[in-house]
């Protein structure tokens, strides 16, 4: 397993700077032109990864000992006791994660290959095993906004059009609209790791029991808040770690309490089957798989249909699935949060032609509506997305949790577990399907309102949010897996009911 | 909305978006709390005075657990509190189980006007003590204080009892935001006292506390502490 696996290299700088230590003769030929980008998007980063610890220190001492490395080295090092929560549990799996690690390099890789991002061997001949960073994807649509540079509006589209061609070159079928593929990321990311890994199979995702999806999250948000602790950023720079406005909406507490439901459960079911045997263990297994059929989230892999949806669509949809759990909770700050995105989205396309017949300075009388003016900068978009994306994830995942909890609460069920399970798998694709169009909608208002600007400093952001958009996705999807135990102990709770009367 | 602190030199004219996203990171600690009690003993409400210094007329019951997150200052420390407020209903009462590990601190609530709820105690005691490790500080809360007259529980046999059970003990009232500040903070206090005296081991498992030593010790914040985040959901 080589350093780049490293999963503490969430920020691109981090993994940039990490690489470059690696290589250094290799890399320094890029580095002042990407320099540039890399400053530009400190949010920009891969989907955490989990690692062992013994391997983070490694890491950090080496980066400690280069003197290339231009922030604080001793930084670095005190991440290695921030982390010390999950640490006598993760050196227990170094073996597992390392392997996973793996897993899901080979799965960007994969993945960046699929949605037609070029790898740096296409971009640099020398730089060719360095397929982790984000700037890959950065290089690919600066290429093509500088191309439709000349012509604003079709440059706009261009960058999607010919991503979604490059897309469609490779031959996979995935794609039939473009980027919203990235959607399917995580769920990719999965299966690639079960397949390199028959081991991790049975556990799906990132959550082996030995490094939680939270505590990767968590080292993921403490690195983003390190820097914004020592850096000396921008405020729009500080407006947009995911990371960061994640936790704040709670979304990592919400993530770890539903973690310990999940476990606890999982627990509890093994403790019941091994009690169990004969017929009654057979049948129990059998609900069970079907239970587990349910939670492998099939009709991602269908055709999507593209029709747009309307506004309230989303919320009857989210709405009725909700209401066939049967639980006495809604999802209204979901809906909210989804609702608000949207009419900001509305609010800033209804102010574009104005925007484009008037004069500059007239823009100034749009101004009195708060934030709802006409001048926001790319920036602002950014910000706003990143915050609306994390929002949302932070929501989906508390809206989970609260499920669970009100699943264990041990009431009388009204709907089978199954059910339950076929619901909110398809409120996972529908929040996920949400996602990805915020991710193309909020990249169209950035294109859009992006037109005078530099490719280097709109493209980055536009990565940026698709990013977090397919990482937000993922998130929501691993935290859907963890409701399995709980509906699994519900069954079994229910059977054992069943049976006593 | 008090006020807030910058931990960057850039100005933050940007006041709404700035509220949340630029909340100060550069803090020493974090500390995880966890409010318990029966139903209806105000957990949420000191919660909520807790993080927004407002009383919460109409709190809707609590599923499983909700958050609330604030920093404070102890011994020039900056420690940021993770609080999770457990929901008080008897049906969810093997779900919030599920909730106290890794707990370094517990707010064990009872109503001063409700003597049942003070005669609860004992198994709310007991699951604390069970369900976190030896260290984890639990501070006993006698919450409405401000309703003397519906008094049912007098000061002196409450506080006998957390002496009997080595707790730290504490009237209080949401309402009126009496020792609300003090009941989160003296329990902080103590923790901090035991991570000083090496009673509390960091490097355990489950001690409820993160440290982060490379925290820059920034000398120009200001020492009033921060509300963040409201934590009941409504």
């Amino acid at each position: 397993m080589s350093e780049k696996d490293n999963g503490e290299n969430l920020e691109e700088e981090a993994t940039y700077e990490d690489e470059n230590e690696q290589k250094p003769e290799e890399r320094s030929h890029v580095e002042s032109s990407k320099e540039k980008e890399q400053e530009a998007v400190p949010m920009t980063r891969k989907r955490p990864e989990p690692k062992p610890p013994s391997q983070s220190a490694a890491t950090e001492k080496s980066t400690a000992d280069t003197p290339k490395v231009s922030d604080s080295p001793a930084a670095q090092t005190g991440w290695g006791y921030w982390g010390s929560w999950g640490k006598s549990l993760l050196s227990t799996a170094s073996a597992t994660v390392a392997t996973v690690g793996q897993g899901i390099s080979n799965v960007i890789e994969k993945a960046e290959t699929t949605l037609g991002i070029p790898s740096p061997s296409e971009i640099s001949s020398e730089t060719k095993d360095a397929t982790r960073g984000g700037e890959n994807s950065d290089d690919n649509s600066a290429d093509e906004v500088a191309d439709g540079s000349s012509f604003p509006i079709a440059g706009a589209l261009g960058v999607l059009s010919t991503i979604s061609t490059a897309v469609q070159s490779t031959g996979k079928s995935v794609i039939s609209g473009g980027l919203d593929a990235l959607e399917f990321i995580g769920k990719k990311t999965m299966d690639v790791i079960a397949e390199g890994d028959p081991g991790f199979k049975k556990t799906k995702g990132l959550m082996n029991r030995n490094s939680t999806l939270s505590q990767v999250l968590r080292e993921a948000k403490e690195k983003e808040e390190q820097q914004t602790a020592t850096e000396v950023t921008m405020a729009t720079e500080k407006k947009a770690h995911y990371g960061l406005l994640f936790d704040e909406f709670q979304g990592l507490s919400h993530l770890e309490a539903l973690e310990m439901l999940s476990r606890e459960s999982e627990s509890k079911v093994k403790l019941v089957l091994s009690a169990l045997s004969g017929e009654e263990l057979d049948t129990l297994k059998e609900e069970m798989e079907q239970l587990k059929e349910a939670f492998s989230l099939a009709e991602f892999f269908e055709e999507e249909e593209e029709e747009k949806k309307g506004d309230e669509e989303f919320t009857k949809e989210v709405t009725e699935l909700f209401s066939e759990l049967h639980i006495s909770t809604k999802p209204d700050k979901l809906i909210t949060v989804r609702t608000s995105a949207h009419e900001w989205i509305a609010q800033f396309n209804s102010s574009l032609p104005k925007e484009e017949k008037e004069s500059e300075d007239n823009q100034e009388v749009e101004a009195g509506d708060g934030d709802h003016d006409a001048k926001k900068s790319v920036e602002d978009i950014h910000a706003f997305a990143i915050r609306s994306l994390a929002e949302l994830t932070a929501y989906s995942i508390e809206m989970f949790h609260k499920t669970a909890a009100l699943f264990l609460h041990g009431q009388k069920e009204e709907v089978t577990a199954t059910d339950r399970a076929k619901s909110l798998s398809q409120l996972t694709i529908v929040l996920c399907k949400e996602l990805s169009t915020f991710s193309k909608e909020f990249t169209t208002c950035l294109t859009v309102a992006g037109v005078k600007e530099k490719a280097d400093v709109l493209n980055p952001l536009i990565t940026g949010v698709f990013l977090e958009a397919s990482n937000s996705a993922s998130y929501i999807q691993d935290a859907f897996q963890l409701l399995l135990p709980v509906l699994q102990i519900s069954l079994v709770e229910a059977r054992t009911e069943l049976s006593q009367q | 909305m008090a006020k807030r602190m910058d931990i960057g030199e850039s100005a933050l004219t940007d006041e709404d978006s700035a509220t949340m996203a630029t909340a100060p990171y550069n803090y020493s600690y974090i500390f995880k709390y966890i409010i318990i009690g029966d139903m209806g003993v105000g957990k949420s409400c000191l919660l909520h005075q807790f993080t927004e210094k407002k009383f919460m007329a109409d709190c809707p019951h609590t599923i499983g657990v909700e958050f609330g997150t604030r920093i404070i200052e102890v011994s020039g420390q900056k420690i940021k509190l993770q609080i999770w407020d457990t929901a008080g209903q008897e049906r969810f009462r093997a779900v919030t189980r599920s909730y106290y590990r890794g707990a370094a601190g517990a707010l064990m609530v009872y109503d001063i006007t409700r003597r049942s709820t003070y005669n609860h105690l004992s198994s709310w005691l007991t699951d604390a003590r069970n369900l976190t490790n030896p260290n984890t500080v639990i501070i006993l809360i006698g919450n409405k204080a401000d309703l003397e007259a519906q008094r049912d529980v007098t000061y002196e046999e409450a506080k006998q009892f957390a002496e009997e059970n080595g707790l730290l003990f504490l009237e209080a009232s949401a309402k009126t935001g009496e020792n609300v500040e003090d009941a989160f903070l003296e329990a902080a206090k103590k923790i901090y006292q035991n991570i000083q005296d090496g009673s509390l081991d960091l490097n355990a498992a489950e001690s409820g506390v993160q440290h982060k030593p490379s925290a820059p010790q920034g000398g120009r914040l200001t020492s009033e502490p921060q509300p963040q985040r409201e934590g009941c959901g409504c």
